[in-house]
């Protein structure tokens, strides 16, 4: 158990930037993800973490010990690979005690450990079986054993769930996220996919072309993105911008998309003065567009005309994507709601939730 | 119980009926076939039957063959000193193959696989003498091992030492052997390094990655992880260096043609002396029976020993 530290980590490859000033601490316990789209250097950020790769600068910390110069071996570390990496040639069992046996752990510890966290992960039943005699879910869970079995201070996670089939990824989830309540132990966690980085997370770290962009509680994250970038990448499906005009009428603030007019709540005339009669661009998530037969009560609904392009029925919910003159989105709407292709409709803005960006420095506007 | 549905008419008029349909498929593959099974038969197959009866005949190679002399061939080949000579040289050929030679195949692979700088340089270099033609490369350690220091430069160096004396490489019995072993090895160590080499990229880097957060230093990786998913490249390895060093001939008999007094003997130079100098076809075709025989038994005794699943398939 330890926290861990990144202090003005630089990677350069030649020309190419993959990890830039990243500056993180993680405290002991915790469960970061590392989320981004692929080539962010998120991976990366891991594998110096890990010692595969050495950092071009900066400092890199495990509890209080700087590991810029330590071997693998010697960080204290288990890592679990995108493609399990599993040893072809052993079976389970070895694959699993391969690690403590390089340590001249004593014999029956290697057994009791081995059955134990087999257990744990139900594949006890395979420990004789080769990897390649194991189907990709139960590849997946004894690479977790491998990692479990070593007792380290800090587990990595490389992108673990992405070869695995939608069900079993969920299923897997939840797994990993039971795994860190009873390992109690510091988890660190690469993924580009951000319902995995919401779901498991105690904090994210949203990275970009090797910049952190945000790090921050899910909840956090989801309601207060700090830039375009987040905004975009966390939810699902994506929060809705719109290239639009702050404007003035009756003493109140108003979004004018050309198309609509939206009002802006009072209380957020203080913040939105300075960009009074300038171009900003207004974000809205889905989730916060509503049929106005089933709005929920007590919000700041704003409505708007459009015409709809595509509905798709989701059972719990329909997503309607809209058009309103140059704009399109999408809106999450009640299941009630009874509207065809091709048909105009009138759909709420829920104004208490909108998100207001400077379309210059892409920063949320607060 | 469901009908099976017929197949429709359009599809049995084309492909014509089951058993036809699978006579013409044999057809095609037979016709395909054909070219290459009638070379192999007149310049492989023929041959060998045709060397099994020469060897029943003391036949001098002019004429046709008619002093049948029954298995007398092959029983004054066992009983003769050269050819067990030869037997033996080629065991320590083999020996020293497997020893030294393909360790430092896969030691030069491992370096120019991964770490070294300029290993694209080093990889064509190391590669080059196996694309040199057999005779170049024999007369080439011909000169380098002249025994006149002012012509050989092996010798030219060592006289450079203090005390340093002119050694007779290649007409000293004790030492020819291992002499057209080092020459053997520098001709052929580059073949199996790309052998190497192509196993190794077959390796993915996580598992070796994963074998260093583990806990492994390198050279725990390289005998726990990396030398057992080399299994079956090893393999291949081994077998074409045996069988190369049971028939190695042409560097053998430009250096020392089995000399000095048979002491770097091999089988193929013993078979080729009888054969084609002495022109004792009749004895000659017995010693390529014995040697036929050989790397036969070794082939079969070879893959039934080592047949072990290659662990990266699958994966």
């Amino acid at each position: 158990m330890a926290s861990v530290t990144f202090e003005h980590v630089f990677k350069r490859f030649g020309d190419v930037i993959a990890v830039n000033d990243l500056d993180i601490k993680i405290e002991d316990k915790e469960f970061l993800v590392l989320v981004g789209p692929s080539g962010c250097g998120k991976t990366t950020a891991l594998r110096c973490l890990a010692g595969l790769e050495e950092i071009s600068d900066g400092k890199i910390m495990i509890g209080d010990r700087v590991v810029n110069d330590v071997a693998p071996k010697d960080r204290d570390i288990a890592m679990v690979f995108q493609s399990y990496a599993l040893y072809p040639h052993m079976s389970v069992y070895d694959n699993m005690a391969f690690g403590l046996k390089l340590r001249k752990v004593p014999k029956d510890e290697i057994k009791r450990r081995v059955t134990q966290a087999a257990d744990m992960l139900g594949i006890g039943h395979l420990l004789d079986r080769k990897p390649r005699q194991l189907s990709g879910g139960q590849r997946q869970r004894v690479a977790v054993g491998r990692a479990i079995v070593r007792e380290p201070k800090v587990f990595l996670f490389d992108e673990p769930l992405s070869n695995l089939d939608a069900k079993l990824r969920v299923e897997t989830r939840a797994n990993i996220s039971k795994l860190h309540l009873q390992l109690a132990t510091t988890f660190i966690y690469v993924t580009h996919d951000q319902v995995e980085a919401m779901t498991m997370a105690t904090r994210i770290a949203v990275i970009n072309k090797g910049l952190l962009q945000q790090i921050d509680t899910p909840q956090t994250l989801y309601d207060k993105p700090n830039n375009l970038f987040v905004a975009g990448f966390i939810g699902s499906p994506a929060m809705n911008f719109f290239k639009t005009k702050l404007v003035k009428g009756d003493g109140k603030l108003f979004v004018d998309g050309g198309s609509f007019k939206v009002e802006v709540p009072t209380d957020r005339n203080n913040v939105y003065m300075p960009y009074l009669d300038k171009p900003v661009i207004l974000g809205v998530r889905p989730e916060n567009i509503h049929d106005p037969n089933f709005c929920p009560p007590g919000i700041f609904a704003q409505n708007i005309d459009g015409k709809v392009d595509v509905t798709e029925l989701m059972g719990n919910e329909i997503q309607l994507y809209v058009t309103a003159g140059e704009h399109s989105f999408v809106a999450r709407v009640d299941p009630r709601t009874k509207v065809r292709m091709g048909e105009s409709i009138q759909v709420a803005f829920n104004m208490g939730n909108m998100h207001l960006f400077d379309p210059e420095t892409e920063q949320a506007i607060r | 119980m469901q009908p099976i549905p017929a197949i429709p008419d359009i599809l049995k008029l084309k492909r014509g009926t089951g058993s036809s349909h699978r006579f013409q498929d044999n057809l095609t593959i037979a016709l395909f076939l054909l070219p290459a099974l009638i070379l192999f038969l007149i310049f492989v197959i023929y041959p060998i039957f045709q060397s099994v009866y020469y060897s029943l005949f003391d036949w001098k190679g002019f004429g046709p063959a008619v002093d049948f002399v029954g298995l007398d061939n092959f029983i004054n080949i066992l009983t003769d000193k050269v050819f067990l000579i030869a037997l033996r040289n080629g065991v320590f050929i083999i020996a020293f193959s497997l020893v030294f030679q393909l360790p430092l195949s896969l030691a030069l692979a491992v370096l120019v696989g991964r770490d070294l700088p300029g290993r694209v340089f080093f990889r064509t270099i190391f590669f080059m003498p196996y694309v040199l033609s057999e005779v170049m490369a024999a007369i080439m350690w011909l000169f380098l091992y002249n025994a006149d220091p002012e012509r050989g430069l092996l010798n030219a160096l060592l006289v450079l030492f203090p005390g340093g004396k002119a050694i007779p490489w290649l007409s000293d019995t004790n030492i020819v052997l291992p002499a057209v072993f080092l020459a053997i090895t520098w001709k052929y160590f580059g073949f199996h390094m790309l052998l190497y080499l192509a196993g190794l990229q077959n390796i993915p880097i996580e598992i070796e990655e994963a074998g260093r957060v583990d806990g492994a230093n390198s050279f725990q990786n390289f005998f726990y992880i990396t030398l057992p998913l080399l299994g079956s490249t090893i393999r291949t390895s081994v077998y074409l260096s045996v069988l190369g060093s049971l028939q190695q001939f042409i560097l053998v008999w430009i250096m020392t043609k089995g000399g000095p007094v048979n002491a770097s003997e091999t089988l193929a130079t013993y078979m080729y002396r009888f054969g084609f100098v002495r022109f004792q076809l009749g004895y000659g075709s017995a010693v390529a029976i014995y040697m036929f025989l050989i790397c036969l038994t070794f082939s079969l005794v070879y893959r039934r020993l080592t047949r072990q699943p290659d662990y990266l398939t699958g994966l």
